[in-house]
């Protein structure tokens, strides 16, 4: 999803959620939301200054899902740390799963950090551009 | 990828998050488990008990150097002393071995009379320090004035009193220090014979009735420690030197095997006359000192024509070895002995049976090499081999631990050649002497204490007895640098996940997280709640033994964490090793 018109973390949360709840590793989309707003209230889930990783361990989802989504600017506020998110990754695991939990979480992480991708993201025209750059810093 | 952090401070972050890394993967590779800190609690016990050892050894020799001015060993003293002098050194160290159990008794009056064996079969691992004082201080008189009697008892039992003490300033569970008690005795078997492997097979057979590698191990590590610290502090060597034997023709197997029998038949004689002797002294009812002082007395009257029935028999014995004693000398020896050993066993005169049973083996088996040589003599070419092979097989019937028996006799001679006939003859008196009379010296009392205390008999049941308290955790909320930080500041490999009330929630392993300790961006966005396994493995405090075990298979964690079943929350660990060892206890006790 690009340049999400969002006004509230809890708004930017729910409108990529509603996108991955399409997918059939998804089986309890309400929970799964629970799930993801319950753990961005316990503690940050920022990243980086505009990034934000929502993420939930959660018997909802049958296998690891990823969403991601570039917020319009000027971005969303996550918390008093992070007032202008732009990149948002969603990750929901199932509970089992704790190695593909963080492979995924550092994975991503990884991803942001190389080279040219994190602005590649926010200046994306596309969103076939978009997946591109995500795949090249993947790939590095 | 963060813009407010500078270059530098980020370069910072990452260097101390590699050190993190670094120290938490050296602290893994070196990370001592829970079986490699009981070697290491085993090898101190070693130490610890062969110093007591031998500060007692030193000290019996010192009260025997008073009382009989002589430095010389037992039966040489007693041979240069006049006749009223064989009198009075026995019969004073019986009364002054009966002062010190008397006056002795008013500082242990709130302790039980444990013994290292007791508590470790049907007791907690608590050897009672007074008491066991006052009993080693008394066994320093019996022993000393030359009492028939032998010191490896004293020995041990000091031994497992400073285990017992160094398990109990380390707040060790009732296993562990079970455990540790008796490596513990295993060191003072080991000091006193100069023998590793039958100290650690002695505990293991006799008291454990187990070799299982749980136990065995830190018994061997204990005794190893014990014998090399005795070894380089008193230069001691193999105890018993003997010429070198050979089986000359397979036809000699023929007498041994009557030998074993013959064996396995006294044995149980010896000691059953021994409990007799005990319960003839108590019906004289006389007191304690008296008692005591009359055992001494008997001693001496025998000393006095008959000087080898003094001490545990060690010099007769070596003699007897060498053929160095006629068969008629030793058969009036043998009688006289028996004789001594009834005084000073059944007055109550502390001390150990062991070494004397060496000495009835030893000469029950000349003797019947020597009768055998002269009707047949192919099939007794040397009767010290007889003697030899004696030694273990009444000790085997003796004690019921054919293969303590056969190891201890290979370790005090180095003599290999004897092995065959060996093991043939000690399996057959242990049988024997099992057919004989059901139980040994060793189980008989330990049966009778067991009947007398049932509380202490119970063996650990449930999973709550052998919790241990305050197992590391860490709050939900925890972040991934914290709880790295908490991995290297304790050696486990999963902290448990608690609510500030206490209520468990799931365990964060250090295998799953170690592959992303280098992950900077982890350190904050990740928190214990995010990788902590709910599923983890939990026991009730309720559950059997049996059941906490099943939990335990196919897990490769050494603790499980102990959850209220009602409230949640969590109570402790059960660690693996307190249960095998509970178990293999469990098995083990005797029958009240």
């Amino acid at each position: 999803m690009l340049d999400l018109a969002v006004n509230s973390r809890e708004a930017a949360i729910c409108a990529l959620h509603a996108s991955l709840a399409q997918s059939p590793a998804v089986k309890d989309a309400p929970q799964f939301l629970h799930g993801l707003l319950e753990r961005a209230m316990l503690a940050p889930v920022c990243i980086a200054l505009d990034v934000a990783l929502p993420h939930a361990r959660t018997d909802a989802v049958e296998r690891a899902v990823i969403g991601v989504a570039r917020v319009a600017a000027p971005g969303v506020g996550f918390d008093a740390e992070h007032p202008a998110v732009r990149l948002i990754f969603m990750v929901g695991t199932p509970k089992p799963q704790v190695e593909e939990y963080l492979l995924t979480v550092a994975a991503i992480t990884r991803t942001l950090k190389a080279p040219g991708v994190h602005d590649g993201l926010l200046a994306a025209k596309s969103e076939a551009e978009f997946t591109a750059l995500l795949a090249r810093g993947a790939k590095r | 990828m963060s813009t407010t952090v500078p270059a530098t401070t980020t370069e910072l972050l990452q260097r101390l998050q590699r050190l993190l890394r670094w120290r938490l993967w050296i602290r893994e590779k070196i990370q001592l488990t829970e079986w490699q800190v009981t070697l290491l609690w085993a090898a101190l016990a070693g130490f610890l008990g062969a110093m007591a050892s031998m500060i007692f050894s030193v000290l019996a020799e010192g009260v025997h150097e008073f009382m009989t001015g002589r430095t010389s060993g037992v039966v040489e003293s007693m041979r240069q002393l006049p006749w009223w002098g064989c009198l009075l050194v026995p019969t004073l160290g019986g009364a002054a071995a009966g002062l010190v159990l008397l006056y002795g008794s008013r500082l242990t009056r709130s302790e039980s009379s444990t013994d290292y064996m007791e508590a470790i079969v049907i007791g907690n691992g608590r050897v009672p320090v007074r008491s066991s004082l006052v009993k080693t201080t008394a066994a320093l008189f019996s022993i000393g004035s030359g009492g028939s009697i032998g010191r490896e008892g004293p020995m041990v039992q000091i031994s497992s009193v400073v285990a017992s003490l160094v398990g109990r300033w380390r707040n060790f569970t009732g296993p562990q220090l079970r455990l540790l008690v008796a490596c513990g005795a295993s060191a003072g078997i080991a000091s006193a014979y100069n023998a590793p492997i039958a100290g650690s097979f002695f505990v293991a057979e006799i008291i454990l009735g187990t070799i299982a590698m749980e136990s065995l191990g830190p018994l061997a590590v204990s005794a190893v420690v014990a014998t090399l610290t005795i070894r380089v502090l008193t230069a001691a060597q193999v105890l018993y030197k003997v010429p070198p034997f050979q089986l000359n023709s397979p036809w000699e197997m023929g007498p041994y095997v009557l030998l074993g029998l013959l064996a396995g038949g006294l044995a149980p004689v010896f000691l059953r006359s021994l409990k007799q002797a005990e319960e003839f002294f108590i019906s004289l009812r006389l007191p304690l000192v008296a008692r005591l002082a009359l055992g001494g007395l008997l001693v001496g009257v025998i000393a006095i024509n008959v000087p080898e029935v003094c001490g545990n028999g060690y010099t007769v014995v070596v003699d007897i070895l060498n053929g160095r004693l006629l068969w008629t000398v030793l058969l009036g020896i043998f009688a006289c002995k028996w004789l001594a050993t009834m005084s000073s066993f059944g007055s109550g005169a502390p001390g150990g049976v062991f070494t004397p049973s060496l000495f009835m083996g030893a000469s029950l088996g000349y003797l019947f090499g020597i009768g055998v040589h002269r009707i047949w003599p192919a099939a007794a070419v040397d009767p010290g081999a007889f003697a030899l092979v004696g030694m273990g097989a009444f000790l085997s019937a003796a004690s019921r631990a054919p293969v303590m028996a056969v190891i201890m006799l290979f370790e005090m001679t180095l003599s290999y050649d004897i092995i065959l006939p060996l093991m043939l003859c000690n399996v057959i008196a242990y049988y024997t002497a099992k057919g004989v009379a059901g139980e040994s010296l060793y189980s008989a009392s330990l049966r009778r204490k067991a009947a007398a205390e049932p509380a202490a008999t119970l063996a650990a049941a449930r999973v709550s007895d052998l919790i241990r308290a305050d197992p590391p955790t860490i709050p939900p909320g925890a972040h991934f640098a914290e709880i790295a930080e908490k991995f290297l500041s304790v050696r486990v490999n999963n902290l448990y996940v608690c609510e500030a009330d206490g209520k468990f929630l799931g365990a964060v392993s250090l295998h799953d997280i170690k592959p992303y300790l280098g992950q900077l961006d982890l350190a904050e966005l990740v928190i214990a709640r995010d990788i902590m396994r709910e599923d983890f493995p939990r026991i009730g405090p309720d559950q059997s033994l049996s059941e906490a075990l099943g939990r335990f298979l196919g897990l490769t964690s050494e603790r499980l964490p102990v959850v209220g079943p009602e409230t949640g929350r969590l109570m402790g660990s059960l660690a693996k090793g307190d249960l095998l060892l509970a178990l293999v206890e469990k098995r083990r006790r005797p029958a009240a």
